[in-house]
C-alpha cells in the first residue's frame, strides 16, 4: 500500500494506482473526459493535470501511477489555470448546440466547464465545419462537430468488444469519428459508445429527442434481459420508462452492457403491457381488475379435477414469487406436475464471450433451486405426452415478460387452447395469441420487475435484490399476489406510487432552483 | 366571513351619505359631459386601448423565411414554464441542419399566467408574446393552441420573422 | 571554418556506390567494431558525449542505456522521417553517403545488441529512398547484412520504409506507431521507446547524423571526436542554412560556431542592401532570435538554450528586412495547424486557433488583443500534449509576438505589413 496526500487529504492506494483513480478514491473533484475506468488511458483531453510537489511540470493524473509519499493537488492556480484554458480548447470548436442536443443536461463539457470553465471565452474566429447527422447505423447518430475526440468510442471498439469499427479519421482540428465504408456500427454493445460519450457526439436513435433528461428520475434496478443480471440504471417519468444504461458492478457486468439488454423498458411500457385481467375465451371477453380475475379463478378452482391440472413456469420471475407459486400449487393442487418451460433450447447454452447469454431469463438459476427444493422433477416430453393424451385439463402458465424470447410462444398457445379446456394465463406482456385460444381462459396481468421487489439468481449464483420503482399498470399483480388471491385467500395487494399528472423538472427538484 | 353592524350615528343617519353620494355623482356627471376628451374609461367593443408594443399578450411562434418553424424543440420554454402550459413533441428533421423540429407544439392559454418566461427562456427567439390579448370563447373552445394557431393564424398574415437571421449565424459559425 | 568529419568524402560522387565507399575505408569501423564489446561501443558513445542530432539534443550513449536486459528483442530504428521545415541535412547525408548511414547502424545495432532495424524515410523522399534501398541490397550481396557478418556470429537485417509524409511521424513514439501500420501519433510516454516501443518491444530510434556521427567515434575514438565543439556539446554538427543568404546549403561545423560567423563567412552574407533581421537557429519549431541576438549567438545547446532558442536539427532559417513577421508566422503556424495529429486538445485547438488568428491579423482583420491572444493560447499550449508539437508551435508564435510586437502592432493598426515599405524605400 502507497501513502499519499490528495489536496491535503490523505489516502492510501494500492500499488500500481494512477493519481486519476487515487483522487476517485479521495473524493476529490477532477476534471476528465478521455479517462474512463473500463477503458485503456489515452491521455489526450489533457484536463486532469495535478500539481505534484517537487516536480516541476505539470502531470496528468490519468498516466501517472501514485508513488509512495507524493503529495499531489489540482487546486494550486497553475492548475486552475490550464484546465480553465483546457476546457476552452475543448470549446472554441464546439458548436452551441446545447439546444438541439440531447446530451444536454448531462454533459460532461457543461458539468465541467460550469465547474472549472474559463467564464470568458477568447475565440471569436469562425468554428470548424464538420459533418453533422451522420448515420452510423441502425442504432446511432454521430455529430462530428460536437465530438472533442476524446477517443473513448474507438478505444471501447477496440478493447472491448474488438470489432473495431470506430475510427479517428483525418488529423489536427479536422479530425472526425468514423466507420470505415459499408461497415456500420452495429455490435450488440454499440449503445456503450452513446453512455460512454462525455459529449452529445453520439446519440442512440432509439432515445433520440424523445425526452430532456431533466424530465427523467434515475432508478438502479437489474436487467432481467438475461441469465446475466447486468445492473442497470432505468430513466422513466410520468410518461414511461424512457432508457436503460448500465451500473458499475465489477462481479457482475463491469461497466457495460449489451444492447438488447436496453430494450427491456419497451416491455414495461404500457403499449406492450397486458392492462386489464380477462375472462372467456376467443370474441367473448370480460374484463375484469387483476385480482377479481385472481378471486375467480380461486372460485372456479374447486370444481376442477385436481389431477388433471399441471403448472408451467418460465425464469422469468423472482424466487419470492416461485416460492408463493410453489405453496399454492402444493396447498391447491398436490400433484407434480410442473413444468419448467425453457424458451430457446438450441441457445440457451450460448455465450457471446461478453455479457450476453443465451439463457434469456434472469432466474433459472433460482427457478431450478426452487424446484429441485419442491421436487419437482417432470420434463417437458411428459407435459406433451400428457397434453396429448388428454389427461391435463387445466394450464396455469406463469408466462414470459417478454414474448419476444419465447420464439414459440405462439404455436404452444394454440396448441394449448385446442388441447385444453382451461388456461389460466399468468404475463405481463400483451400476447396476440392468447386472445384467440378457444379454451375458457383467465389472463391476469402481472407487475413486472420494475413494479415489485425480488430476488434474482444470475448464472454466477449471485443473488440480486431488484426494488420496486413504480407501478405502470394499476391492476396488476405480481406472480405471488396472484398466488394468494387463487388460493382463495383474503390478501391485500400492495402496489408502487402510480406514475401520473405532468412531467417535472427533476433538476430543479433535486437542486431546488432552475 | 362575519358581518360587523356598525351601531354609530353616521350609520343610522344614512340619508346625509346618500346624498354627498348623488351629489358626486351628478357632479361627475356634469363634468364629463363636459369634458369627454378627460374620460378615463372606454365604450370597449367600439373603443380599443393601444397598448404599448411591449406588451405580453398572446404567444406568436416566429418562422424563418421560408417559413418553416423557427423552434428547435430544445424544451427551455415548457422546462421554464411555471405553469405547465407548454407541450412540445420533438422529431428528427431531414436536414441536418435543422436536426430537431417540433411536430406538436401546444399551449393550454387557459393555464398561462402571461409571465413572459417562455419568451425568455427561447435560445432562438422563436416565441415571442405579440400584442393580442381578445381572445375570448366559448366553454366548447379549444384553448390549446397548436403551431397552426400559434405561427400562422390569419392575423399573423403567414408569419411573423425573427429579427436574427439564421445565415448569418450558421456564416459566423455560433 | 567548416570542418569536415562527416561530410569528408561527399563531394566524390563514387562515395554514394558500396565500391566508392570502401575506398575511402568503408565498413573498416564496422571490423573494428565487431572485434571490440558491444558495452565497449556504447561506453565510447557514451564518453564522446554524442547528443541526438534530431533536435531534443538527448544523449545517444545515455538513451541506449536505457535498454532493459530482459532479453527481449531489440529494435534499431533509424529516424530519416526529416519534416522541419528548414531542415534537409538527412536528406543529402543518405543521399551522398548511404553506406555511412548502414555502417552506423549495424555498428550502433551491434552495440545495443539488435538483429532488425528499420529506416523509416519521408514519404516525399524518393531519391534517398531509392538510393539508400539500393545500399542496402548492395551491403546484403557484399555480406554486410544478413546472417554472420563478416564471420563474427553478429546477424542483423535491415528494412527501409516509408511514411506518408506527415510531420507529426517524426516524432518517436508516432514514428514507431507509424513502422507498425497504424495511424501515426505519438503515444503516451512512459513507458519509453527505449522500454517499449515498435511492436511494444524495446526500441532505439536515432537521427540519421547520430547514426553516423557513431561511426567516426568508433573511428577514432572519443577523445578526438570530443576535439572539436563544447564540453558539453562535443562533435561538429551539419548545419542547412536557408533563407537570405547568398550560399544556402549544409555546412558541417563544430558544435560552438557562432553563428555570425556561419552567415556572414560560409554562407556569404545576405544579399547587398539587406539588413539582417532575424534569425530561427533551429528549424521552424524553434524560437526565433533578434538580429542583435544572433550576433551573439554560438551553434550549441547551451548556448542557444540560453537565449530561450533551441538548436534543433540545426535548420538556420537567416531571414532579412524584406520579410514580414506576420507572414512568416502565418505560413508557420498553418504548417503546424496542418500537421497536429488531432490527440491532444490543446494541440488540436490550438494550432488551429493560432493559425486562424494570425491569419485574420494577416488579412488586416486582427485586433490588437489578438496579439496579446496569441501570447496567451501559446502559452497554454506548451508543455500540455503528448508530444512536443504543441510546443513546436507555441515557441515560434511566442517569440515572434514578442519580439516583433511593433510589427505586428503596425499590421493590425494599419492593415498592411510594415516591411512593404522597406522594400519601397529600398
Amino acid at each position: 500500500m502507497l501513502k499519499c496526500k490528495i489536496n491535503g487529504v490523505e489516502v492510501e492506494v494500492k500499488e500500481g494506482t494512477t493519481i486519476i483513480e487515487a483522487f476517485k478514491i479521495a473524493g476529490q473533484k477532477i476534471a476528465h473526459y478521455c479517462w474512463h475506468p473500463g477503458l485503456s488511458v489515452a491521455g489526450v483531453c489533457r484536463l486532469c493535470m495535478v500539481e505534484i510537489k517537487g516536480q516541476p511540470r505539470l502531470q496528468i493524473a490519468c498516466n501517472t501511477p501514485v508513488q509512495d509519499g507524493m503529495e499531489i493537488t489540482n487546486q494550486s492556480e497553475q492548475v486552475k489555470e490550464t484546465v480553465r484554458w483546457g476546457l476552452d480548447f475543448h470549446l472554441i470548436n464546439h458548436p452551441l448546440d446545447c439546444p438541439i442536443c440531447d446530451q444536454a443536461g448531462e454533459c460532461g463539457l457543461q458539468d465541467q466547464y460550469m465547474e472549472f470553465g474559463l467564464y470568458t471565452p477568447e475565440m471569436a474566429e469562425p468554428k470548424v465545419k464538420k459533418h453533422k447527422v451522420v448515420d452510423l447505423g441502425s442504432k446511432i447518430v454521430l455529430d462530428t462537430e460536437r465530438c472533442i475526440l476524446c477517443s473513448r468510442c474507438v478505444r471501447f471498439t477496440a478493447e472491448v468488444t474488438k470489432t473495431y469499427e470506430l475510427g479517428i479519421f483525418n488529423r489536427g482540428d479536422r479530425s472526425e469519428i468514423g466507420t470505415f465504408e459499408n461497415k456500420p456500427l452495429e455490435n450488440n454493445y454499440a449503445l456503450n459508445t452513446v453512455d460512454i460519450c462525455p459529449v452529445g457526439a453520439l446519440t442512440s436513435k432509439d432515445f433520440r429527442f424523445r425526452q430532456r433528461v431533466w424530465y427523467l428520475q434515475e432508478r438502479e434496478s437489474i436487467c432481467t434481459g438475461c441469465s446475466t443480471g447486468c445492473n442497470i440504471k432505468i430513466y422513466f417519468n410520468e410518461e414511461g420508462l424512457f432508457r436503460i444504461r448500465p451500473v458499475y458492478n465489477e462481479k457482475v457486468n463491469g461497466y457495460w452492457m449489451c444492447d438488447e439488454g436496453r430494450n427491456i423498458y419497451k416491455f414495461v411500457n404500457k403499449e406492450n403491457r397486458l392492462l386489464k385481467a380477462k375472462k372467456g375465451r376467443k370474441g367473448e371477453w370480460l374484463e375484469m381488475e387483476g385480482g377479481a380475475a385472481a378471486k375467480d379463478v380461486a372460485h372456479h378452482f374447486k370444481s376442477l379435477d385436481k389431477e388433471r391440472i399441471a403448472l408451467v413456469v418460465t425464469g422469468q420471475f423472482s424466487n419470492e414469487e416461485y416460492e408463493a407459486l410453489f405453496q399454492f400449487y402444493k396447498k391447491n393442487v398436490g400433484n407434480d406436475f410442473v413444468y419448467h418451460w425453457i424458451n430457446n433450447k438450441e441457445s440457451f447454452e450460448d455465450f457471446d464471450g461478453l455479457l450476453l447469454r443465451g439463457d434469456r431469463n434472469p432466474n433459472t438459476k433460482g427457478l431450478l433451486q426452487k424446484l429441485e427444493d419442491y421436487r419437482y422433477e417432470q420434463t417437458w416430453a411428459h407435459l406433451e405426452e400428457n397434453l396429448k393424451a388428454g389427461k391435463i385439463e387445466t394450464l396455469i402458465v406463469a408466462g414470459p415478460e417478454n414474448p419476444l424470447w419465447f420464439p414459440d410462444l405462439k404455436e404452444k398457445v394454440q396448441q394449448w387452447g385446442i388441447q385444453l379446456s382451461h388456461l389460466i394465463w399468468l404475463s405481463s406482456a400483451k400476447v396476440q395469441a392468447v386472445d384467440e385460444v378457444e379454451c375458457l381462459t383467465w389472463q391476469i396481468p402481472l407487475k413486472t420487475f420494475f413494479e415489485k421487489d425480488g430476488t434474482y439468481v444470475n448464472y454466477q449464483g449471485l443473488e440480486q435484490k431488484s426494488h420496486r420503482i413504480a407501478t405502470i399498470v394499476p391492476g396488476a399483480l405480481s406472480l405471488s399476489e396472484a398466488a394468494h388471491l387463487m388460493a382463495g385467500e383474503e390478501y391485500k395487494v400492495d402496489m408502487a406510487p402510480i406514475l401520473k399528472g405532468p412531467k417535472k423538472n427533476y433538476y430543479v427538484h433535486r437542486r431546488g432552483y432552475l | 366571513m362575519s358581518i360587523v353592524h356598525k351601531d354609530t350615528p353616521s350609520t343610522k343617519w344614512y340619508l346625509p351619505g346618500i346624498l354627498s353620494g348623488m351629489g358626486l355623482t351628478i357632479k361627475k356627471l356634469f363634468y364629463n359631459l363636459f369634458h369627454r376628451k378627460k374620460m378615463p374609461t372606454l365604450n370597449y367593443p367600439e373603443e380599443k386601448y393601444e397598448y404599448s408594443p411591449r406588451f405580453k399578450g398572446n404567444h406568436v411562434l416566429t418562422v424563418k423565411k421560408d417559413g418553416s418553424l423557427r423552434c428547435t424543440a430544445c424544451m427551455l420554454c415548457a422546462t421554464n414554464c411555471p405553469a405547465d402550459c407548454i407541450t412540445i413533441v420533438a422529431a428528427e428533421h431531414e436536414d441536418p441542419t435543422v436536426e430537431k423540429y417540433p411536430i406538436h407544439y401546444e399551449i393550454d392559454i387557459l393555464r398561462c399566467v402571461f409571465c413572459g418566461f417562455c419568451e425568455e427562456a427561447c435560445p432562438v427567439d422563436a416565441i415571442r408574446m405579440g400584442p393580442e390579448w381578445q381572445t375570448p370563447g366559448l366553454a366548447d373552445d379549444n384553448f390549446h393552441y397548436d403551431i397552426q394557431r400559434l405561427a400562422y393564424r390569419p392575423q399573423l398574415k403567414g408569419g411573423i420573422l425573427s429579427r436574427v437571421d439564421d445565415e448569418e449565424r450558421h456564416q459566423f459559425g455560433l | 571554418m567548416e570542418v569536415k568529419v562527416l561530410t569528408k568524402h561527399y563531394d566524390k560522387p563514387e562515395y554514394r556506390s558500396l565500391e566508392g565507399y570502401k575506398k575511402y575505408g568503408g565498413y573498416e569501423v564496422l571490423k573494428k567494431a565487431l572485434g571490440m564489446k558491444p558495452e565497449e561501443i556504447v561506453a565510447q558513445v557514451k564518453e564522446a558525449g554524442l547528443r541526438g542530432r534530431g533536435g531534443a539534443g538527448f544523449p545517444t550513449g545515455v538513451k541506449w542505456g536505457f535498454l532493459p536486459n530482459n532479453g527481449e528483442p531489440r529494435y534499431l530504428v533509424c529516424n530519416a522521417d526529416e519534416g522541419e521545415p528548414g531542415t534537409f541535412k538527412d536528406r543529402m547525408m543518405m543521399e551522398k553517403a548511404p553506406h555511412q548511414l548502414i555502417e552506423g547502424m549495424l555498428i550502433s545495432a551491434y552495440a545495443i545488441q539488435s538483429k532488425k532495424s528499420y529506416i523509416y524515410i519521408r514519404g516525399e523522399y524518393m531519391e534517398p529512398y531509392r538510393i539508400v534501398e539500393k545500399a542496402i541490397q548492395e551491403a546484403y550481396d557484399a555480406g554486410f547484412l544478413g546472417k554472420n557478418i563478416l564471420g563474427s556470429g553478429f546477424d542483423h537485417d535491415m528494412d527501409v520504409y516509408r511514411g506518408a509524409g506527415a510531420y507529426i511521424c517524426g516524432e518517436e513514439t508516432a514514428l514507431l506507431s507509424s513502422l507498425e501500420g497504424k495511424k501515426g501519433q505519438p503515444k503516451l510516454k512512459p513507458p519509453f521507446p527505449a522500454v517499449e516501443g515498435y511492436l511494444r518491444k524495446p526500441t532505439i530510434v536515432n537521427n540519421v547524423e547520430t547514426l553516423a556521427a557513431v561511426v567516426t567515434i568508433v573511428k577514432d575514438g572519443p577523445k578526438e571526436y570530443r576535439k572539436y565543439g563544447t564540453e558539453k556539446s562535443p562533435g561538429t554538427k551539419i548545419f542547412s542554412v536557408s533563407g537570405n543568404v547568398l550560399k544556402p546549403g549544409n555546412y558541417e561545423v563544430p558544435l560552438g560556431y557562432p553563428l555570425k560567423d556561419l552567415i556572414y563567412n560560409l554562407c556569404g552574407g545576405l544579399k547587398p542592401g539587406r539588413q539582417l533581421k532575424a534569425v530561427i537557429p533551429g528549424g521552424s519549431s524553434a524560437p526565433v532570435l533578434t538580429a542583435e541576438e544572433a550576433e551573439r549567438a554560438t551553434l550549441d545547446y547551451e548556448c542557444l538554450a540560453e537565449m530561450k532558442s533551441m538548436l534543433g536539427s540545426g535548420a538556420v532559417i537567416v531571414i532579412d528586412d524584406s520579410n514580414c513577421m506576420v507572414d512568416l508566422l502565418k505560413v508557420i503556424m498553418h504548417f503546424y495547424h496542418h500537421e497536429s495529429c488531432g490527440q491532444c486538445t490543446p494541440c488540436r485547438e490550438g494550432t488551429g486557433w493560432l493559425d486562424k488568428i494570425v491569419g485574420s491579423i494577416y488579412k488586416g482583420e486582427g485586433r490588437l488583443q489578438d496579439i496579446q491572444l496569441v501570447e496567451q493560447v501559446s502559452k497554454h499550449m506548451m508543455g500540455r500534449t503528448i508530444c512536443a508539437l504543441s510546443d513546436a508551435a507555441a515557441m515560434p508564435a511566442i517569440s515572434f509576438v514578442q519580439k516583433f510586437r511593433s510589427e505586428f502592432e503596425f499590421y493590425v493598426r494599419e492593415g498592411r505589413s510594415k516591411v512593404k515599405e522597406v522594400i519601397a524605400n529600398a
